[in-house]
């Protein structure tokens, strides 16, 4: 196999291990943000059923989730699970990371302080005005450093979909290494991950950056 | 009136923080609030402007009832939608201001006029650059809060409340999170508002501010209203024993 077949192959698996990223941020930041709000719900059964949930999925690693959501249906079952392997693969990533997210948010929203509710509250916002036009801007300019790890973190767990066999960077390398007997699979794959990161870690400071004209 | 507060009780938990308060403000009145911490001042000031709920006893504002007992004896308020409207009539400024840090001086006096009462763009920006004037920093309009001292936030607070225009305006501790050489700017500002014959109900440690601009004064303790009346008397003819015990210790 020449460099450049190995290369492009490769290069094919990097656009799968976007998908899964552009995917699961998709699905997984909205996702966090239902999760936290139901967190903080006032029936306690829903509240119950949210930190069970989150303890669930902070507990266990998420290549057994992957595993779970993969197989789960025909094991629980008997259904066929033909057609199953992409979209248990991003279900899992994205119930995965809104859990994430949504600690995250609750650590946000926790943290602007109660005299902003009031604020809104005596000026005569109703509860979701209050929420989107005075708390939400200020979370997000405060949660922006925890969110860019928990992204980046995300670039590189992609590589888990290799659990389930799906043919992004990670499982290519492995496969073309294993069969080519060469170590260049890996640096290339080292090379792609470092690579996407440093666009990811470039954009969030820009993002952040944007945000910096107030206090 | 533009408020009544008949009876007023409230308590959290086993404490009793209002016992069978009464008391009304007319309209053009100053009314100084004063008192030891922990006597229940502010909480009277966040029952008035509906951020606590009251236990027992009714509120009314401009003859019309926000909350009354009912026959078992607790309070019932009116819907949410028409509580909106009631807090249309009162404006609070607190002691920590807490402006909007997102939003620029402007934007800060203008958004709830906009997007809660639902007025032209145009009129609310013409209103707060008025505002703005009156309180010294119309430069400071495209300033964010942070890059104000504590004495240019706290009259920005000041302005927005005023934006929304509130028949009546409580202000809980308005300068005591300020240094004492920014109190005196605040105070001028509510002095000058006094002087427009703009209602208001000051909850102060002020005590020379307190005689010189009220109509009337109120000293609070543990609860209930001491005593009240004209600040001349208060201050130099105390009639409660509390009151001079309180009062002698501003003089120290």
């Amino acid at each position: 196999m020449t460099l450049t077949t190995m290369l492009s192959t490769m290069a094919a698996g990097m656009a799968r291990t976007t998908g899964i990223f552009a995917l699961t941020l998709i699905g997984s930041l909205p996702l966090g943000m239902v999760v936290a709000l139901l967190r903080k719900s006032r029936f306690g059964i829903v509240r119950g059923i949210i930190s069970v949930y989150i303890a669930v999925i902070r507990g266990t690693p998420l290549m057994l989730q992957l595993l779970v959501w993969y197989f789960g249906p025909f094991y629980l079952f008997g259904a066929s699970i033909r057609g199953w392997r992409f979209p248990a693969l991003i279900l899992g990533f994205i119930v995965n990371y809104a859990a994430y997210f949504a600690e995250i948010y609750r650590g946000g929203i926790e943290s602007i302080h109660i005299g902003q509710h009031e604020a809104g509250e005596v000026l005569g916002y109703t509860k979701a005005q209050t929420f989107m036009r005075i708390i939400l801007p200020q979370v997000v300019k405060r949660i922006m450093p925890s969110v860019t790890n928990e992204v980046i973190t995300l670039v590189k767990d992609t590589s888990l979909a290799f659990t389930l066999a799906y043919q992004e960077v990670f499982s290519l390398a492995k496969q073309i290494s294993a069969s080519q007997t060469s170590f260049m699979p890996f640096v290339i794959a080292g090379v792609f991950y470092f690579i996407a990161n440093y666009v990811v870690a470039f954009a969030m400071a820009r993002i952040e950056k944007s945000m910096d004209y107030y206090r | 009136m533009i408020i009544e507060m008949n009876n007023i009780q409230k308590q959290f938990g086993d404490l009793k923080v209002l016992k069978d308060i009464s008391f009304n403000v007319d309209s053009g009145e100053v009314v100084s609030i004063i008192g030891p911490s922990g006597s229940g001042k502010s909480t009277l000031l966040r029952c008035a402007t509906f951020l606590e709920t009251i236990d027992g006893g009714e509120i009314i504002y401009m003859g019309q009832k926000a909350a009354h007992t009912d026959a078992e004896g607790k309070a019932v308020y009116v819907s949410h939608k028409e509580l909106r409207n009631f807090r249309s009539y009162c404006g609070l400024v607190f002691q920590q201001f807490n402006l909007f840090p997102h939003y620029s001086v402007l934007k800060n006096l203008i958004d709830a006029p906009v997007h809660v009462q639902h007025r032209s763009r145009e009129e609310a920006e013409k209103t707060a650059m008025d505002l703005l004037g009156k309180m010294g920093i119309a430069d400071k309009a495209n300033s964010y809060p942070y890059q104000l001292s504590g004495g240019q936030q706290q009259r920005v607070a000041i302005a927005r409340a005023l934006a929304m225009k509130p028949e009546i305006l409580f202000f809980d501790e308005p300068t005591s999170a300020l240094d004492p050489e920014l109190t005196g700017e605040v105070l001028k500002v509510i002095r000058q508002l006094a002087e427009e014959k703009m209602t208001m109900v000051v909850v102060t440690h002020e005590m020379p501010f307190a005689k010189a601009v009220s109509n009337r004064v109120l000293f609070m303790d543990g609860g209930v209203i001491v005593e009240q009346g004209d600040p001349k008397e208060v201050f130099e003819n105390p009639k409660m024993e509390r009151t001079k015990a309180f009062l002698r210790v501003f003089e120290r």
